[in-house]
């Protein structure tokens, strides 16, 4: 049966091409292309099916679902029922139970090699910690990887392992890259990602039918090129050295950076800053809240949300840099001293042997 | 008059060291002492360029990781540039502090026996026990070294060695980490592999090392007054002038 393309699909629920022009710029827009290159946009969308997605959710909290289900540019309606044709959720379809398992095994028979998975979650390398009716997550995983187009790691957990493997990590918790080799998987870290990165995502892989280019640790360059300290609205203040002490003073009034009070932005790359949250409203900069670096590797474990510290090597132990090496630096000048005093004495002695 | 030569100093034959062609060079003063040129005026440079390097990148990077004070001006950004200027500070003595570097391991080939050292001996390691027992006041077979000990040597190997191009590296891939896409941003990529794998990790070898340099600057200063005072040989002054006084002969022992 010849699939409905995206275009078809716009003019069936009663928008005009107009519409659908505009959802294009708009898209053209979200995944970081010229506004002359939209025709390109427009030519995948009048061509492309509709994609089928699965997605699945393994030790997860259901936020990148909730984050997920908030996005603006494109709107969400437009993506679930125009752009993509999302065939298996826990969280958002009506089906359940053996109907909607059903559904995904005709996915995977049916568009061996054009869906999406889409993974929410971390996978337990111990099976006894996520078993679905009677089959391990580890297992469900690995066969619908199989068939899939791309994978795409929704999330700190899927990506890095992020809250179920932080220490003492007692699931033994693996980013989905531990599980999978043979298949391109795109990372978009964060507690939960942005909402049009997520949807900005998908839409690149509609647009051109290939994943977007990738970093070095396999996220999408348009979204995790650049820190947030670098296009942060609060730099100014940064550079300045006019930093806020504490929550209530009159710096946090002001606006003041919030580094003092431990911000992550300066060793976090995600696009906050620029796209800013729930429709570019705001961010937690912004806001006021110092950034706590949900999307890194291990933000779990790199510290209190509100202290900057400094993490020993080959260690979960974050330390205050300067009081301990403050420290240290006195504990060695008092053996220096304790030592000088002894040199001392043993010359004095040695002198009046002589 | 012939120059007399110090019968210790030839039978040395500085075994801990690199090379044995160019020897210092020995001014007799009387014929009880001479002068040995320790430290050529490379390396005399280096030491202070690098002191100074470390002084103000120690100062600069302690308000980059913890601002101490804040801008005079308040309310408005526009009218200060204090974190700016450190940062600017920071970077431009950090490009000092390389050059000084690489001219000081250039000077390893080229300088004379005291400005090098082998740690690739038996003989080395056998000499730093003896010197940590010399230090601990314990019974030892320390020989007198006109240059370095070797447990000095091994602790240069250590900070000045191991410590900056730690330092090196992880600034470098800090600095450049805001434009990947450009020639030295890929030039430090593979930093972050070597150090934790991410910019946090990356930045903590950063400050834990820099506090490394400044418990090896409390202990060198010690033991540079230590030893002169106890050999009452011009260490301090070495260090501006090149020259150690040395006996002519081989009455005195360590």
């Amino acid at each position: 049966m010849e699939r409905k393309t995206i275009f078809e699909t716009v003019l069936d629920y009663g928008l005009t091409r107009r519409d659908f022009l505009k959802m294009c710029t708009a898209l053209a827009a979200t995944i970081g292309l010229d506004f002359a290159e939209t025709n390109k946009v427009v030519a995948a969308m009048e061509k492309s099916p509709r994609v089928p997605v699965i997605w699945l959710q393994f030790q997860d909290c259901t936020g990148c679902s909730e984050s997920f289900i908030r996005s603006t540019h494109p709107k969400v309606e437009s993506v679930l029922f125009q752009m993509i044709s999302l065939e298996y959720t826990e969280a958002l379809s009506a089906a359940s139970g053996y109907q909607i398992e059903e559904a995904r095994k005709h996915v995977m028979e049916n568009y061996r090699g054009e869906y999406i998975l889409a993974v929410e979650g971390s996978l337990p390398t111990d099976d006894a910690f996520l078993t679905v009716g009677g089959t391990s997550a580890r297992e469900t995983f690995i066969e619908a990887a199989k068939g899939a187009k791309a994978i795409i790691a929704y999330g700190s957990c899927s990506s890095w392992g992020g809250i179920p493997a932080a220490y003492p990590n007692p699931t033994n918790a693996k980013p989905i890259t531990h599980f999978v080799n043979d298949k391109p998987v795109i990372l978009v870290p964060g507690c939960p990602p942005i909402a049009e990165v997520m949807t900005g995502v998908i839409a690149h892989i509609i647009t051109f039918g290939t994943i977007p280019e990738l970093d070095h640790l396999g996220r999408p360059k348009a979204f995790y090129r650049h820190r947030i300290h670098d296009k942060c609205n609060r730099r100014a203040y940064f550079d300045a050295g006019l930093f806020a002490e504490s929550f209530d003073d009159e710096g946090a009034r002001q606006g003041y950076c919030l580094y003092k009070v431990g911000c992550k932005g300066p060793t976090t790359y995600n696009a906050c800053a620029e796209m800013r949250w729930n429709g570019g409203v705001s961010y937690p900069i912004q806001s006021g809240n110092p950034c706590i670096g949900c999307s890194e590797k291990g933000f779990w474990d790199n510290g209190p949300f509100y202290v900057r510290r400094a993490k020993i090597p080959a260690s979960q132990t974050t330390i205050n840099p300067e009081t301990i090496g403050a420290v240290a630096v006195g504990v060695t000048a008092a053996g220096v001293a304790a030592h000088a005093a002894i040199t001392a004495l043993k010359k004095k002695a040695h002198e009046e042997e002589e | 008059m012939s120059i007399p030569t110090n019968p210790k100093i030839e039978n040395e034959k500085m075994k801990i060291v690199w090379k044995k062609t160019k020897r210092a060079k020995i001014v007799p003063i009387n014929d009880r002492v001479v002068k040995v040129y320790v430290w050529e005026l490379p390396v005399r440079i280096f030491h202070w360029i690098n002191a100074l390097s470390i002084f103000l990148l120690m100062i600069t990077g302690i308000f980059i990781g913890r601002p101490f004070v804040s801008a005079a001006i308040q309310e408005e950004a526009y009218y200060s540039y204090l974190m700016g200027w450190a940062r600017y500070i920071h970077f431009f003595v950090a490009f000092i502090f390389t050059i000084n570097l690489g001219v000081r391991w250039y000077w390893v080939y080229k300088g004379n026996e005291h400005a090098t050292s082998n740690p690739f001996r038996l003989s080395f390691w056998k000499e730093t026990l003896e010197t940590i027992k010399y230090y601990l006041f314990m019974k030892n077979k320390k020989k007198h070294y006109i240059g370095h000990n070797p447990l000095a040597q091994l602790s240069y190997w250590i900070f000045i060695g191991m410590g900056s191009i730690i330092m090196m590296l992880t600034g470098y891939y800090l600095l450049f980490e805001p434009q990947p896409e450009s020639i030295y941003g890929k030039m430090f990529m593979w930093v972050a592999y070597l150090f934790g794998g991410n910019s946090f990790s990356v930045r903590s070898w950063h400050h834990l090392v820099a506090w490394g340099f400044m418990i090896f600057t409390v202990v060198h200063v010690y033991m540079a007054f230590r030893e002169d005072y106890l050999q009452r040989n011009g260490t301090m002054s070495s260090i501006f002038t090149g020259y150690k006084i040395e006996r002519n002969s081989d009455e005195h022992d360590q």
